[in-house]
C-alpha cells in the first residue's frame, strides 16, 4: 500500500465523520419545526457536510498530485 | 414522521449507512467502482440532503406555528383569534383569505425572487434577539409594512378597485406613498400588548 493511499483513507474517514455527524444534526432538527432547529440545520449541519465534501474532494485533489521526488 | 419528512429521513439514513460503509473500510476505493461510490456516498448524496433539508427547513419557516413558537410573538400569534372583523390580521385569519398554517408568511414576506432567503437572513437576527439579547418591546417591521404585500392579492380585484376612496387613493397605494394600514385607513392590525383583554374567536375544529 502506498503512503499516499493511507493519507487519502485518513482523509475518507474524516470527510465520512464529518458528513455523518452533519446528517445526524439534519435529523434532530427534522424533528421539531422550530426556528432554533433551522439555526441548528444551517449553522451546524450544513457547516458538518459542507465540510466533509471538502475534505472528500481535498483528497480527491491530493490523491492525483503526484509526490514530489526528493534531487540530490 | 411521514410524507416528505420520511422519504427526507430514509434518505439520510441511507446516506449514513453508505458513508458508514466507507469510514469502516476505506480501502474499498481502491478499484474504480468502489470509486464511483464514494463520490456518491461522500459527495452526491450528503450534497442532496442539504439541498432537501434546506427546501423542508425554508418551507417550515413559512408555518404560522413556526413564527409564533417564539415568546416575543406569541401576542401576535394570539391576534389572529381576536373576535373583531376590525383586526386585519385576524379577519383575514379566520375567514381562510390568507392559508392559516401559512398566515405570517402570506402578509410578511417579499416575494421576490431573493425575498425568502433575504427574509431568513433577517429573521436570523430575531433568533438572536430571542435567545442571546433581548427583544425590543414594541417589534416594528424594517422599512415599514410595504403595501405590495396587499396589493399582491387585492390588487385588481374587483371589489378593490370599485371602492371609491381606492380608486381615489390608488396611485399613492401602489407607489406605497401612503401605507394600506396608515390611520383611518385599515388601521387596527395586531395590537399584540392589548390582546390580552379582547374577546377570542373559537374555531368550531
Amino acid at each position: 500500500m502506498k503512503l499516499s493511499e493511507i493519507g487519502m483513507h485518513r482523509f475518507l474517514r474524516i470527510a465520512g465523520v464529518l458528513i455523518i455527524l452533519g446528517l445526524l444534526v439534519e435529523i434532530v432538527s427534522l424533528l421539531r419545526v422550530h426556528p432554533l432547529m433551522f439555526v441548528l440545520f444551517t449553522l451546524v449541519g450544513v457547516s458538518l457536510i459542507g465540510s466533509g465534501i471538502l475534505v472528500y474532494l481535498v483528497s480527491l485533489v491530493l490523491a492525483v498530485i503526484p509526490p514530489v521526488e526528493k534531487k540530490g | 414522521m411521514s410524507g416528505p419528512i420520511g422519504i427526507l429521513i430514509a434518505l439520510i439514513v441511507m446516506t449514513i449507512v453508505l458513508v458508514a460503509v466507507f469510514l469502516v473500510r476505506p480501502s474499498i476505493t481502491a478499484g474504480t467502482a468502489g470509486k464511483m461510490l464514494a463520490f456518491i456516498a461522500l459527495c452526491a448524496l450528503p450534497a442532496l440532503c442539504i439541498g432537501a433539508g434546506m427546501f423542508t427547513h425554508m418551507q417550515r419557516s413559512e408555518q404560522t406555528k413556526f413564527c409564533i413558537s417564539c415568546h416575543a410573538m406569541e401576542n401576535y400569534g394570539k391576534s389572529l383569534y381576536v373576535d373583531d372583523p376590525k383586526y386585519l390580521p385576524a379577519q383575514h385569519f379566520q375567514n381562510h383569505r390568507v392559508p392559516p398554517d401559512m398566515a405570517c408568511y402570506a402578509c410578511h414576506a417579499d416575494y421576490t425572487i431573493y425575498g425568502p432567503l433575504k427574509d431568513k437572513l433577517a429573521g436570523v437576527t430575531r433568533i438572536y434577539m430571542q435567545y442571546i439579547s433581548k427583544p425590543p418591546a414594541h417589534i416594528t417591521i424594517p422599512g415599514g409594512f410595504n403595501n405590495h404585500q396587499c396589493l399582491r392579492c387585492h390588487g385588481g380585484a374587483r371589489d378593490f378597485e370599485a371602492n371609491p376612496v381606492h380608486q381615489a387613493l390608488m396611485d399613492t397605494l401602489i407607489s406605497n406613498q401612503m401605507s394600506c394600514i396608515s390611520s383611518g385607513c385599515h388601521d387596527t392590525v395586531h395590537n399584540a400588548s392589548e390582546v390580552s383583554t379582547l374577546k377570542m374567536w373559537r374555531p368550531v375544529q
